[in-house]
């Protein structure tokens, strides 16, 4: 899966997402995760990670953290977003300080998540690389629709919806938070920047105004 | 698989931004799911976007339909690879699994990615194109899609697969970095056969300062060097150190 990997945006707009993700190995380190995984929202609560869940219950824009917490077995997948390197920083050394074991990933700009790996003093081990998307690109929809749909890299944000987003803030109907929120709503992972997609459908508005 | 009752669809409209393939259609005044087009992700189930409740999930009884619902909708695990979502760790993991050594890249097609969806056929295209170029593919224990293929060493799906729709699934492999080049040249030549897009991810071992062989290999065949990537940063242990 990776579904992490390959969102669209400009750099400004990128600069504001960084994914974390907890990644258990089958047949490794898969078996009772639970505690671990309780280690892992618990710093990431601490960090501020503005979205996180768990795809086997929800999202934390959609469920109470108790219930996420609640639900969590050895096929759960933690994952979560933060806005800021900073935040990228203080999770990793935190996280490496408990010694849990996981995999942990971060998913960002490259330039600005070695500086966060070198800051938290990790050495990182194994890069996936975006090169973005190839063949009929002529079938995508226009960039600022796929900044926001590409947050879910399960795709489970239909473009059609965003679409009706913007339409919404530009009409006054909704404020773009509201439509961030309400879109993150739809990616089960956690995994959806509702802070960024809030920005990108106000800067669409004001831009198209 | 996704349905409309039509005794309760009233026709709002409501429904129809909310499929990303575009499976739903109105005809007759009511709702109608297009089953060929539908990737059974269950978008439109999951969210309780009807107000009438007349999107519902009838049961599955077909082996590919299943696959194409749990490779489609996140919520749920592929029992063989025991992950949920596509259903594959790759480099997630690799701080643990090894599954990428030094001196080897990870190949990950994400086809159909972004949103437009694929078909088989299109998935069979690619997956024989980068196979004959040196790919070696992931088995049905590691990636979903190698459950459908009757040969392996060729990428060759089943004969009765090409019109079935995914909103997306991942050709995965790896090989030794002196072959990189000519999946590279592959892959460029089939882009053009398709009627789709896909997404491409390249998996590699790097220095402490995230340098990988593979962003030189990629300067020879002028790709744009990548700005994003997904850093396993090395914490997971047993640590793999080859």
């Amino acid at each position: 899966m990776t579904h992490s990997l390959h969102r669209s945006g400009s750099i400004e707009s990128l600069r504001g997402d960084y994914v974390w993700l907890m990644y258990q190995a089958k047949g490794i380190n898969d078996k009772n995760i639970k505690e671990k995984a309780k280690e892992f929202i618990a710093v990431a609560e601490v960090v501020g990670s503005e979205n996180w869940g768990d795809v086997k219950s929800g999202p934390k824009v959609c469920l109470p953290v108790e219930e996420i917490k609640n639900k969590i077995g050895d096929q759960s997948r933690l994952r979560g977003v933060f806005t800021r390197k900073g935040q990228v920083v203080q999770f990793l050394r935190m996280i490496k300080e408990k010694e849990l074991g996981i995999s942990v990933i971060i998913s960002g700009l490259l330039k600005e998540t070695l500086e966060a790996c070198k800051e938290a003093g990790l050495t990182p081990h194994t890069i996936n690389f975006s090169l973005g998307v190839w063949g009929r690109k002529e079938l995508l929809p226009q960039e600022e629709i796929l900044s926001i749909t590409t947050m879910c890299g399960h795709h489970m944000i239909p473009p059609g919806l965003v679409r009706e987003m913007m339409e919404q803030v530009k009409a006054g109907k909704i404020s773009p938070e509201e439509a961030g929120l309400k879109l993150a709503k739809f990616c089960p992972c956690g995994i959806f920047n509702q802070v960024r997609a809030s920005r990108i459908l106000a800067t669409c508005f004001s831009t198209k105004a | 698989m996704a349905r409309v009752d039509r005794e309760l669809c009233t026709g709002c409209e409501n429904c129809l931004s909310y499929c990303s393939v575009g499976a739903i259609s109105i005809q007759e005044g009511k709702a109608i799911i297009d089953e060929r087009l539908c990737t059974e992700c269950y978008v439109c189930i999951r969210n309780e976007i009807c107000p009438s409740e007349a999107i519902e999930a009838t049961p599955i009884e077909s082996f590919i339909h299943q696959f194409q619902h749990i490779i489609s909708d996140p919520t749920e695990t592929t029992a063989q690879t025991g992950v949920p979502g596509r259903g594959t760790e790759e480099a997630k993991t690799n701080d643990v699994t090894g599954r990428y050594k030094k001196g080897e890249v990870g190949v990950c097609i994400d086809m159909g990615r972004p949103g437009i969806g694929c078909y088989l056929r299109d998935v069979e295209k690619i997956a024989m194109a980068v196979a004959e170029a040196g790919l070696i593919l992931e088995g049905p224990e590691t990636t979903p899609l190698a459950q459908l293929m009757t040969d392996l060493k060729t990428g060759k799906l089943r004969d009765d697969l090409p019109n079935v729709h995914f909103l997306s699934i991942i050709i995965e492999g790896k090989c030794p970095l002196n072959t990189l080049l000519s999946v590279l040249k592959a892959l460029k030549k089939v882009e053009k056969e398709i009627d789709t897009v896909f997404s491409l991810g390249l998996a590699s071992r790097v220095d402490e300062k995230g340098y990988s062989p593979v962003l030189d290999i990629i300067k020879q065949f002028d790709i744009p060097q990548p700005i994003r990537g997904k850093v396993n940063v090395g914490l997971g242990r047993p640590l793999v150190t080859d």
